[in-house]
């Protein structure tokens, strides 16, 4: 057993975090204000190939395995959980055209994915229950030209920036409903975007319903597997990767919680030497230790091709519960200026109730974990 | 086409440096590594150099047994292949055995038109392996060096100095020390970083370079290291007139020099 990253993985993440103190930290502040989508920095992302990470050499990429991206995510989301979001959505789309995608697709969008010039969008809810399959799934019918879809997508990340969309559908002619899953061009006629939606946190990345309004895609759109195992095995993934978003922005709150402390003087001495905020910091850091534990663990399962679900939900079940305490105590040791809205705290914790509340619901994993000990 | 060589340090992160507040020494038991900051500007503008004008740049580091972790980033950045020299004299080396070894290490391995090094290093910044080196090798030196460019053999740099920029050349072989706004220092991608595995690197053993053994011998020791800690000496003044207070304060701080 070994803990510890290999020599290449430490320093690739020492690249994200020079990265983001080179690219990110200078925009967050009015990337949050402005709720602008950061392109001159996605842009710069794929020049250093974090776009590519995790897909394979022949798809162009990196193959830098999922801890490596995990790392690379943590790293990022410390100085902006926004870019990471937009990231993590981008590659849940290109991660599904590569294993699902017909090789006519793969060379379409896989290399401008990986350049960056066509950002991915992986949309697979709508506003109703069961993504995918529910009463308001979009519905795909089989045509001579192909497939023709019809249906909302809602609170899609990436949406309007996207150059593609990989969609989640319902077959129209089977009884019971199969799910499906498509490619979708954003140039394709009938694509429309809806208003960009005013989020809590993780502002840079936009978010919007997707109407797709008698879409026609070709048959090489289709994904060559079911929906639900597509939407599975891709959530599960985005779950590891959404928990390491909320690991990085969580220790970005104990650094500077920490950082205060040590400045802060009250009676004499920086507030860091009372037993009460050291308590708080200290309870913090093991939560936040415990979590990227359990992260890393995780993802290095996945890399070694075992199964990874129940491990991902634990992460998922454990961050749901102290995700956001992370930046409320971390809150609670700035006190007054922990409430300030110009420092970067409140913008933070914004950020980190994104991660525990979108894509794989903080109330699903239970069921897995559950099973996996019935 | 100029043939370069970056000679850089293997150092300590000092954001993972703490100091105990009991003695005020360095607890550096979590500390990472670095390549010294300013060598990372040495190595990106050898590798500018090269990138302009073709030729080859090679790095060089003598350090302790964890000289060998910075290889791997080292190549990142730019160089073809890594030379290095681990010894345990690295650990009490100053200025003098580190340019001893350095320079005996380059007879060793040839003829370079461009000999770079960071002004300072990270920890010591004793600003003194550049000059050392080009006595050593009867080279000319170009020190705070803030602009640099090559032209078949000469070597054109301004430097940074007081009060005033010199706008010097040279007729190489040259050793040059940079200063941090020479360059911005590349982020290497991952496609670099993991072709750094692929890159050739070379160990030098001090034996083998011809040393003395008092040459290996420091001239300065260091007798200790003390981090910096702001005292707050909490004085207040009660005095119920504010302008005795004043003026209590105006002493005191005349007392120590600051007013």
């Amino acid at each position: 057993m070994n803990f510890k990253l290999t020599e290449e993985q430490q320093l690739i993440e020492q690249s994200a975090r020079e990265f983001a103190k080179e690219y990110l930290e200078p925009i967050v502040v009015s990337m949050d204000e402005t709720r602008e989508y950061p392109r001159e920095a996605v842009k710069a992302m794929a020049h250093h190939d974090f776009l590519g990470l995790h897909l394979s050499a022949e798809s162009g990429g990196v193959e830098a395995g999922f801890v490596t991206y995990i790392a690379v995510v943590e790293a990022l989301s410390r100085s902006c959980g926004s870019v990471a979001s937009i990231m993590n959505n981008h590659a849940m789309a290109s991660y599904a055209i590569q294993n699902w995608g017909s090789e006519a697709v793969k060379k379409q969008y896989l290399p401008s994915m990986i350049k960056g010039e066509v950002l991915g969008a992986f949309a697979i809810y709508e506003q109703g229950p069961a993504p995918g399959i529910g009463p308001k799934a979009v519905v795909s019918t089989k045509t001579d030209a192909g497939y023709v879809l019809n249906g909302t997508k809602a609170y899609a990340r990436n949406a309007g920036e996207a150059g593609v969309y990989v969609v989640t559908a319902v077959a129209e002619a089977d009884r019971p409903k199969t799910a499906v899953a498509f490619v979708v061009d954003a140039k394709t006629a009938g694509v429309k975007v809806g208003e960009r939606i005013a989020t809590m946190g993780l502002r840079g990345c936009p978010v919007a319903h997707v109407v797709f309004d008698n879409v026609v895609v070709p048959e090489s759109a289709l994904l060559g597997a079911g929906g639900v195992q597509i939407i599975n095995r891709t959530l599960a993934l985005g779950a590891l990767a959404e928990a390491a978003q909320t690991v990085g922005i969580g220790q970005a709150g104990i650094d500077h919680a920490a950082s205060y402390a040590k400045q802060r003087v009250q009676f004499g001495m920086p507030v860091f030497n009372f037993p009460a905020v050291q308590a708080l910091l200290s309870d913090s850091n093991t939560d936040c230790h415990v979590a990227r534990m359990a992260l890393y663990h995780a993802a290095q399962l996945v890399d070694d091709g075992e199964p990874f679900e129940v491990e991902s939900a634990m992460v998922k079940s454990f961050l749901a519960r102290f995700g956001a305490k992370l930046l409320v105590d971390s809150c609670q040791v700035e006190g007054g200026m922990g409430f300030v809205e110009n420092m970067p705290l409140p913008r933070l914790f914004r950020d980190i109730t994104g991660t525990t509340l979108v894509d794989a619901p903080s109330d699903t994993p239970e069921r897995a974990i559950a099973m996996s000990i019935a | 086409m100029p043939k370069c060589l970056v000679c850089y340090k293997w150092t300590l992160d000092e954001q993972d440096i703490k100091i105990r507040p009991e003695d005020l020494s360095l607890d550096s038991s979590r500390a990472k590594g670095k390549i010294s900051d300013f060598d990372r500007n040495a190595i990106e503008e050898g590798t500018l150099i090269v990138e302009k004008l073709g030729g080859a740049v090679d790095a060089l580091s003598y350090g302790t047994a964890a000289v060998k972790q910075s290889l791997k980033d080292t190549l990142s950045r730019g160089p073809e292949k890594a030379y290095w020299i681990a010894d345990a004299s690295a650990e009490t080396a100053d200025a003098v055995v580190t340019a001893n070894v350095l320079a005996a290490a380059i007879k060793k391995l040839g003829s370079y038109d461009v000999i770079l090094c960071g002004e300072g290093s990270s920890d010591a910044f004793n600003q003194q392996t550049a000059q050392r080196i080009a006595a050593l090798l009867g080279l000319p030196c170009l020190s705070f060096v803030n602009k640099l460019s090559v032209a078949g053999d000469v070597v054109t740099a301004t430097r940074k100095l007081d009060d005033r920029t010199e706008e010097v050349s040279v007729k190489g072989p040259v050793v040059v020390s940079v200063l941090a706004e020479i360059n911005k220092p590349r982020i290497p991608s991952l496609k670099q970083v993991l072709g750094a595995s692929k890159k050739p690197n070379e160990e030098i053993k001090i034996a083998d370079i011809g040393l003395k053994p008092e040459e290996l011998q420091p001239k300065t020791a260091r007798l200790s290291v003390k981090g910096f800690v702001m005292q707050r000496k909490n004085v207040i003044y009660k005095e119920t007139n504010v302008a005795d207070n004043v003026a209590k304060l105006k002493a005191s701080l005349a007392s120590e020099g600051l007013c």
